[in-house]
């Protein structure tokens, strides 16, 4: 392995890793305040893809329109995903094996924008083209594209402001007090019934937005959430599922392990290479990085 | 006469088919401290989670100055002016005591006077204050209780649900809690305390409750009842 | 072991009513011809196959197990291999599919156990999708790799295409009945009891002395040789197998035929598996209005019918008879009263 190489992969761990942290960041907020694992996350970056699609290419405007939109979209049905799949199963949360059940109703709900999204417009991947074009040359030929760079940049800009509104804002904190002891919180007077939709609201506009990012770098089609989710099910795990720095770490990791994986054996077998870094994971030490050892071990 | 602060009848509420109390009726005046003194089991957390509204009672009637509120969300009777510091203080652990009393403030209007809350909560409870950047899990039990205790007063209310202060604590810890709830007593601050017995609670009850079996079978006032030769050996200094 | 012991819950009236469905069923074959019909019929019974094995796992031990189609598939391509590359007989390179494919099961039993119930469900997806990408990516020639596996004799190729086809359909639905029932008789003996015991109350049954382990491998190596041996009829039956078996879409569609039909229950599988089959066999041009009506279904079941229809069924059945009961003034507790379907299944507790 060349001095090249090296470089090219810590610029593909750059990117991929800020952009993977995207996508998770929603899933283990949304753990760690609604102990659920959200399975329409994927669907949610296969929409934003396509919202970015729609407003690049086929309109035409500015990117900064497309991530806007992306949010309110993905915003939107992320907070209409918690109300049909997970709001009318609080009341029976200790009766029935909630996470589970909430793992099949969101993983209902990802099959039906999947396949909606399928139906309505075709199985054909769309490319995503950005404005900027050019790049920087980092080091023998080793490219870091603007448009990449740019990616990178608001992804982490967005996950820092993510960790800004939960530290120092009302609704942040209270995002963390349910996440801590939901029965203190409602003793506090925070009103979950409205705080559980707006968080998974938030989490599915992150991945919206990482959708339009990842759109630009692959391409945009119905089947393109499947990996995305697979991927935040990976970073999440390995994290530890509700550490949001866990997930932080752990997403460069990932890129990380993929980077590599593709420099070495080649990009057919970084996916499993993953799966199998993951399956060790979930033997070993399945509370990840950083997450609580009694919530992962019997 | 007064509307009753808390007026509570013929409660019953339980987790599954069968219910831990069954018809509680309690009374609790504006500025009255009422002790509800049973052994663990009968109901006393039980009680104060259905008034609070954690637990939804399957009968009875829970009138908060007069206003229904049972079968309510904790949100909402908590915006009514209800405070309860749970057993086990309900501390945010991974949060620092400064967060932990901000969200104390989390209702609109309090959020808005949360400085000046959080002033006057410092300077009745200094020793919160010099932790006030320490995460919550790594205070002492009795720091934790005073935390709960002062988070409890970040807002206005009504009346306060104490459950059980001195658990777990060593004895000069229980003193220094006990304290401070003599110093809220003397605010008039209307409270509502349940604890397993009587030891600690001489100098603030106004009147005592006994609980058995999930119900009142006994109420006065602390002279009254710490005269009665079988309630003192049951209750009296049982650890 | 008598059959009123292993199946408290049948009459001689539910035994005479069963029998006369299986030999309707049964007769089929032989008053229908069309081969597009019978084709999907005998894949909608090997199908049936799978899920009365995941039922068993998923449903009546509690495992939150997402690797079941791996085991199906592995089943599928062991038997491949027996058939293609050794002299065993083709009967016995399907049982040793099924011999091959609950090995692997087991397996797979001893790191779920440590693990609560969403752990164990992505343990056993991960699994499923390194199996799903090395047979892919196997340019070996041993899988045949994505272009599928090669085309294998099968069980009956000795016979003409309408007799293969009818041998087919009697010896999966012979296997759906002998695993059916085998299945029911064991949820009502004592395994089957420590086994719901197991998955309802995990820490009262350790306390009790009941070990976990021994059941759970239990629970897997019969859910995960009757998978096996699905597989193996599949290709038989396909007389070839593609890593299309796997993945998430055909794990969604199986998953929600098991809901639907309700889980942990009997006759679930049989019903969820009969409907969703007429439901793709009716949209199979449109797979995305399809799967979305899938999706759909899956989610108000989940939400408002968690027994699954065989739930609404019992439930409605129940109300029924008490209602006709409350006429006579008398309490007549029916049968179907006892046979409620395991409710979706408690998480392990924390």
């Amino acid at each position: 392995m060349s001095a090249t190489d090296v470089v090219g992969i810590l610029v593909t761990t750059f990117i991929l890793g800020s952009i993977y942290g995207l996508v998770a960041i929603g899933m283990t907020l949304i753990y760690g305040a609604l102990r659920i694992l959200d399975m329409s996350q994927g669907s949610m970056v296969m929409i934003g893809s396509f919202v970015g699609w729609g407003i690049l290419v086929v309109a035409g405007w500015n990117p900064i329109v497309a991530i806007g939109l992306a949010f309110v979209a993905t915003f939107l049905l992320g907070t209409f995903t918690q109300l049909v799949s997970v709001q009318p199963l609080m009341k029976r949360r200790h009766e029935i094996d909630f996470e589970m059940i909430t793992f099949i109703t969101t993983f209902a709900v990802a099959i039906v924008f999947t396949n909606l999204a399928l139906e309505i417009l075709g199985p054909q991947q769309r490319n995503v083209t950005f404005v900027i074009a050019g790049g920087i040359n980092v080091y023998n030929g080793v490219n870091l594209p603007y448009q990449s760079l740019a990616m990178a940049l608001v992804s982490i800009v967005l996950m820092a402001g993510l960790g800004v509104f939960l530290a120092r804002t009302r609704w942040g904190m209270a995002i963390r007090a349910v996440a801590q002891d939901l029965d203190a919180a409602r003793l506090m007077g925070v009103p979950v019934g409205k705080l559980y939709p707006l968080t998974m609201g938030l989490a599915s506009a992150l991945a919206g937005i990482a959708g339009v990012f990842l759109g630009g770098l692959y391409f945009a089609s119905p089947q393109a959430g499947d990996q995305p989710l697979l991927i935040a099910l990976i970073v999440v795990i390995f994290g530890g599922l509700g550490s949001l720095p866990g997930t932080v770490y752990a997403a460069y990791a990932i890129g990380f392990i993929q980077a590599t994986a593709e420099v070495l054996v080649g990009t057919t077998w970084a996916l499993p290479i993953l799966y199998a870094v993951i399956l060790l994971v979930l033997i070993v030490r399945p509370q990840g990085l950083m997450g609580k050892p009694s919530e992962a071990r019997l | 006469m007064t509307t009753p602060i808390l007026a509570v009848s013929d409660l019953s509420a339980g987790y599954g088919d069968a219910p831990v109390i069954r018809g509680l009726g309690v009374t609790v005046e504006p500025g009255e401290v009422a002790v509800i003194i049973g052994p663990n089991g009968h109901g006393k957390t039980t009680f104060l989670r259905a008034v609070s509204g954690l637990l939804k009672p399957s009968r009875g009637e829970v009138l908060l100055d007069g206003e229904p509120v049972q079968g309510r969300t904790p949100e909402y009777i908590s915006g009514l002016g209800l405070v309860h510091i749970p057993q086990g203080d309900g501390l945010f652990a991974e949060m620092t005591v400064e967060e932990n009393l901000l969200m104390g403030a989390f209702p609109g209007s309090a959020w808005r006077s949360r400085r000046s809350a959080l002033a006057r909560v410092y300077e009745l409870f200094p020793g919160v204050r010099d932790r006030a950047r320490q995460r919550a899990r790594t205070l002492s039990g009795g720091e934790r209780r005073l935390t709960a205790l002062a988070r409890g007063l970040m807002r206005p209310s009504r009346i306060m649900l104490i459950d059980e202060p001195s658990l777990g604590l060593a004895p000069v810890a229980i003193d220094t809690v006990y304290g401070a709830i003599a110093e809220l007593k003397a605010s008039s601050t209307t409270i509502l305390l349940v604890e397993e017995n009587f030891t600690h609670v001489g100098g603030i009850a106004d009147t005592v409750h006994i609980v058995e079996m999930g119900a009142i079978v006994r109420s006065g006032s602390f002279d009254e009842l710490s005269r009665d030769p079988t309630i003192v050996g049951t209750y009296l200094g049982s650890l | 072991m008598t059959a009123r012991r292993l199946f408290p819950l049948m009459t001689p009236a539910r035994w005479a009513g069963i029998a006369a469905g299986v030999v309707l069923v049964a007769a089929f074959p032989l008053v229908y011809r069309d081969q597009y019909v019978l084709t999907v019929i005998v894949t909608g019974l090997v199908l049936l196959v799978l899920n009365i094995s995941w039922n068993f796992v998923l449903g009546v031990a509690g495992v939150w197990n997402f690797g079941q189609l791996a085991i199906y598939a592995l089943g599928g391509y062991g038997a491949g291999i027996l058939m293609l590359h050794t002299l065993l007989p083709p009967w016995l390179a399907v049982l040793g599919g099924g011999v091959i494919a609950a090995l692997i099961s087991v397996l797979l039993a001893f790191p779920t156990l440590r693990l609560y119930g969403i752990y164990t469900s992505l343990l056993t997806f991960a699994f499923a999708e390194i199996v799903q990408y090395v047979i892919l990516n196997d340019g070996s020639g041993l899988t045949g790799g994505s272009y599928g596996f090669p085309t294998v004799p099968g069980l009956y190729s000795s016979l003409s295409p309408d007799a293969s086809m009818r041998a087919y359909y009697w010896t999966v639905l012979g296997v759906v009945v002998v695993s059916t029932a085998g299945l029911a008789a064991v949820g009502h003996s004592h395994l089957g009891i420590a086994v719901r015991a197991v998955r309802d109350a995990p820490a009262y049954t350790a306390a009790r002395g009941v070990n976990p382990l021994r059941y759970r491998v239990i629970a897997f190596a019969i859910s995960g040789f009757l998978a096996g041996i699905a597989g193996a009829l599949y290709i038989s039956f396909n007389q070839s197998i593609s890593p299309s078996a796997m993945g998430l879409t055909p794990m969604s569609i199986d998953v929600t035929m098991l809901v639907i039909g309700g889980l942990g229950t009997v006759f679930g599988p049989l019903i969820g598996t009969a409907l969703l089959t007429i439901v793709q066999t009716a949209l199979v041009d449109h797979p995305g209005i399809e799967l979305t009506i899938l999706g759909t279904f899956l989610l108000i079941v989940v939400v408002f019918v968690p027994g699954g229809l065989v739930g609404l069924i019992t439930r409605t059945r129940n109300r029924v008879a008490a209602w006709a009961a409350e006429g006579e003034g008398t309490r007549e507790k029916t049968a179907g009263a006892a046979e409620a379907p395991a409710p979706v299944p408690r998480g392990d507790p924390r």
